[in-house]
């Protein structure tokens, strides 16, 4: 492929020119309420070309990966990038960089091209139907286990040439329970960067428990009292917060949009127990990447340390728009679309107060639990939900609530936490921008204040 | 290989040496061309050329599926061998009978396919968005867009199976959106939205489309809040097509009814609407969004129909849930790409349209509201809406008096279509596939906020 796209890149004339291909393994089951619900293979594979001429991008994809189907979207995104000049209205110039010549792989123990998967079906029949056993209560179940096995080609007419091959093997469990008239929910995943070792060391079948514990555990319960409440925060939900409510707001194309982050390099936006950074080299990150989309390496991004905004997350475009370098954000789904700037691996790096400790001083308040998914505005606004909230009295757990909507300023929150967690977690995600993509989101348990959107 | 006919057959061949019972494949073509126009500037553009095949085969009732996006003898071979893995290990299915057999397949309806659209370049697709962009600029300049996009695609499809399947077909199809705002003395409209569809070029105006959406967006201009209360509300083609038939469409999805989650399963030969209403699938309209020759099985297109004068006669069905119920299949099983495995769709949902324009609706609303976009929740299952009424104005003794400020209406789809007064003369295609004109219908609540 590499060969290919390089003989190919070598005749075009005019303007910068990168080409991406992309073979993408897909292998996936799942399991509903003890019948398969989707099981399949498959194989997408393609290139596209992407010019830069006159301050203008064009951009074209295909499936046909030989010379002449090559051809074809190189022409085609030559005369996009022509005639779309007038209708726009910035003219595009994008920070330099060292062309790189490179190959990376994942870590994995057990290759899953070297063995046969269909293993994985029976274990899904298994992990769901011992979850459905695990309670009368349990009303509803389903199981997934994913296999997506990417490998990505990188060339432009500044002569770098890079191939990756990007290993996930991941899987979730989503389990609803039914108790005296009242039904609830749980969502638990497992997975990140690597081979099918994972399956192994963090089974899906602990996922699966673990929602169906919990399910069963909150559907009798009542809805957690509403209120502003001193909170402690799980891993899980703080791994959320860093993402949804603060990563966004450092993406460049959305700082220039007027994001909360906008003019405030150099700016205290949180307490000085917090440091958040992008991560595109955490090792098995479900995120991680050596290179970018667009050929940048990748690094540890600091976005706020300790409290303290210290960058954000570039394409090279936005790089040279901000006059800084490009941080190896630039990534793209596949090769039907152009890399924007997204997120890698977003956490909160850990402190180093026990879980006892942060709960220990809490007078009368929340330990909320399990993350429900939320959304966010770039404003720092945010509402998520929680899938379960524990009462906290004079330092001692207590009765446990089904969960509820938790909202508030994220920043306004990380300001007012007043110890942070030593409990590490990363949680694997799917973020929608446009297009979405693989990211890893995590962080440690802390104790702050915030609204509880309860009965 | 270079013809999609030749991909599928050498596809079924194959899988059949591999000793399954049953094979089917489909294979798809698409050149697609998109243009996003994002902040009032044109954002980025796309051509897209992509193909693959879908195998599904099954053995001794165990289903197997797998996919690939290149169609060279090698991979459809290790295609073939994924997906009979896959049947190996999957759990027996007991209703599986089988897949379709060959049936007469009717001439195809008018007007799915044309040349020049096939065959627009990307500057010409740009230069139709820059018309809308224009049309929009050059109407009012209190008026700007928010986002909006062209998208064209030109697709070839060929489907094969063991029972001697042997189809091919191509279809054309555009679409441009806009969505646009106006402004005047630091008061913002609600957003407006306005769009169309067609399957060929003939007879499509991006310019067009652009001049509607800003007097849509100018007309809410200076909205006023009104007290809360029950009454009639019209809703536009778009909003019918959401709030009431989001709800009828996955109520007479055979899959859905045979799974316990449609209220309709014990209502064929009852009233279920007004008999106002009359709908039917159907999957042959001349110049049709979701028309075809056949669907995604090599099942014949037909058309059905669906609800008669209020009275449901039908639901949608493709083979396998049509062989559960013991019956034919209505020809419409879709498929999103060749990546998918095929479910059931409506092809064209018609409402067959009353006598009545949109100004003789509104004259005949005592106090009432019309409703040009919805944005909130419809639960398909129960149909129950909730959610905002924009771009809405406010109608009192048949006279459209002011827009609203943002309002919200809630209340339940199956309720309503028994409740309807009227329906309009003035029928669309819809995002959706539904064909429908504007609604009236009665006792809805209308919260002010």
């Amino acid at each position: 492929m590499l060969d290919l796209l390089e003989k190919c890149i070598s005749r075009v004339k005019e303007g910068f020119v990168e080409m991406r291909g992309q073979s993408r393994r897909v292998f996936s089951v799942r399991v509903k309420d003890g019948r398969i619900d989707r099981l399949m293979h498959g194989l997408n594979e393609g290139a596209c070309s992407r010019i830069l001429i006159d301050g203008s991008w064009g951009f074209s994809s295909t499936t046909i990966i030989n010379e002449k189907g090559i051809s074809k979207i190189i022409e085609d995104a030559e005369a996009l990038a022509r005639s779309s000049k007038p209708a726009k209205r910035r003219r595009v110039e994008i920070a330099v960089i060292e062309p790189h010549i490179d190959y990376y792989e994942s870590e994995m123990k057990r290759d899953p091209r070297s063995e046969d998967l269909e293993f994985l079906v029976k274990e899904a029949l298994e992990v769901d139907k011992e979850t459905r056993e695990y309670s009368k209560s349990i009303a509803s179940t389903s199981i997934g286990f994913s296999i997506v096995d990417d490998e990505l080609y990188y060339v432009n007419s500044d002569g770098a040439r890079i191939k990756q091959r990007i290993v996930r093997c991941f899987g979730d469990a989503f389990v609803i329970a039914r108790s005296e008239g009242k039904i609830a929910s749980a969502y638990e995943s497992r997975g990140r960067q690597g081979g099918l070792e994972i399956f192994r060391e963090t089974p899906i079948r602990d996922a699966a428990l673990e929602a169906a514990e919990r399910a069963v555990r909150i559907a009798p319960k009542r809805v957690v009292p509403g209120g502003l409440y001193d909170v402690v925060l799980e891993n899980r939900i703080v791994g959320l917060l860093a993402h949804e409510a603060v990563g966004h707001t450092a993406e460049a194309d959305l700082v220039y949009g007027g994001s909360y982050l906008s003019n405030k390099i150099g700016r205290k936006v949180a307490s000085e127990m917090i440091t958040l950074v992008d991560d595109g080299r955490l090792p098995s990150g479900f995120g991680t990447m050596k290179y970018d989309d667009e050929g940048v390496p990748t690094e540890k991004t600091i976005i706020i340390e300790r409290g303290v905004v210290r960058g954000f997350m570039h394409s090279r475009e936005t790089a040279r728009q901000f006059g800084v370098s490009p941080t190896g954000n630039a990534r793209a789904w596949s090769f039907e679309y152009d890399p924007i700037i997204r997120m890698r691996n977003t956490y909160i790096e850990p402190g180093d107060w026990t879980l006892e400790e942060l709960i220990e001083d809490v007078k009368d308040g929340y330990f909320l639990r399990g993350d429900g998914g939320g959304e966010a505005d770039f404003n720092g606004e945010f509402m998520f939900t929680v899938q379960e909230a524990v009462k906290i009295e004079n330092g001692e757990l207590k009765e446990s609530y089904r969960g509820a909507a938790i909202s508030g300023n994220a920043f306004e929150v990380l300001n007012k936490v007043k110890g942070v967690g030593r409990d590490f977690y990363m949680l694997i995600g799917m973020c929608g921008k446009e297009q979405p993509n693989y990211v890893g989101l995590g962080g440690p348990s802390l104790r702050t204040e915030l609204l509880i959107g309860g009965q | 290989m270079e013809s999609l006919i030749d991909s599928v057959e050498f596809a079924v061949r194959e899988a059949e040496r591999l000793g399954v019972t049953e094979a089917e494949a489909f294979s798809q073509r698409q050149r697609i061309i998109e243009i996003f126009l994002e902040r009032g500037e044109i954002q980025s553009e796309r051509v897209k050329n992509r193909q693959g095949i879908g195998i599904r085969v099954i053995k001794d009732k165990r289903l197997g599926f797998a996919f690939a996006s290149t169609l060279n003898r090698e991979v459809i071979r290790n295609t073939c061998r994924d997906a009979s893995k896959l049947a190996d290990v999957s759990p027996k299915n007991p209703e599986w009978r089988s897949l379709p057999y060959p049936k007469s397949i009717p001439p195809a309806p008018e007007g799915l396919y044309d040349e020049d659209l096939a065959s627009l370049t990307p500057d010409e697709a740009l230069k139709m968005t820059m018309e809308g962009y224009e049309a929009v600029k050059n109407f009012d300049p209190r008026v700007s867009i928010d986002d909006g996009k062209l998208s064209l695609s030109a697709t070839e499809v060929a489907i094969s199976n063991s029972h001697g399947i042997d189809l091919e077909s191509r279809g054309t199809a555009i679409s441009f959106y806009l969505v646009c705002i106006a402004r005047e003395n630091g008061e913002a409209s609600s957003l407006s939205y306005e769009y169309d569809l067609s399957r060929t070029l003939r007879g499509f105006s991006t310019e067009r489309i652009g001049e509607t959406a800003a007097r849509k967006a100018l007309i809410s201009l200076g909205a006023r809040k009104i007290e809360s209360f029950r009454g009639e509300v019209i809703l536009s083609p778009d909003v019918a097509a959401d709030v009431l038939f989001g709800p009828v469409v996955s109520s007479i999805n055979a899959d859905n009814v045979q799974r316990g989650r449609s209220l309709w399963a014990d209502k064929i030969g009852l009233e279920v609407a007004d008999r106002r209403l009359t709908l039917i699938d159907d999957g042959l309209l001349p110049y049709g969004i979701g028309s075809s020759q056949f669907d995604a099985e090599g099942v014949p297109s037909q058309r059905t129909v669906v609800i008669e004068n209020g009275v449901l006669r039908s639901f949608l069905y493709d083979s396998y849930t049509a062989n559960k119920a013991n019956r034919e299949s209505t020809g419409n099983a879709a498929r999103g790409s060749y990546s998918s495995l095929p479910s059931i769709s409506i092809s064209n949902l018609l409402v067959e349209p009353g006598t009545k324009s949109p100004d003789d609706l509104i004259s005949e609303v005592d106090n009432g509201i019309i409703i040009n976009r919805f944005s909130g929740n419809v639960e398909f299952e129960s149909g129950d809406f909730s959610g905002i009424a924009k771009q809405a104005c406010y109608i009192r003794n048949g006279e459209v008096k002011f827009p609203l400020k943002e309002t919200m209406i809630s209340g339940n789809a199956f309720e309503s279509l028994k409740r309807i007064i009227e329906v309009g003369s003035d029928r669309r295609v819809t995002m959706s596939g539904v064909y429908t004109p504007s609604i009236l219908i009665g006792e809805v609540n209308i919260v002010s906020k």
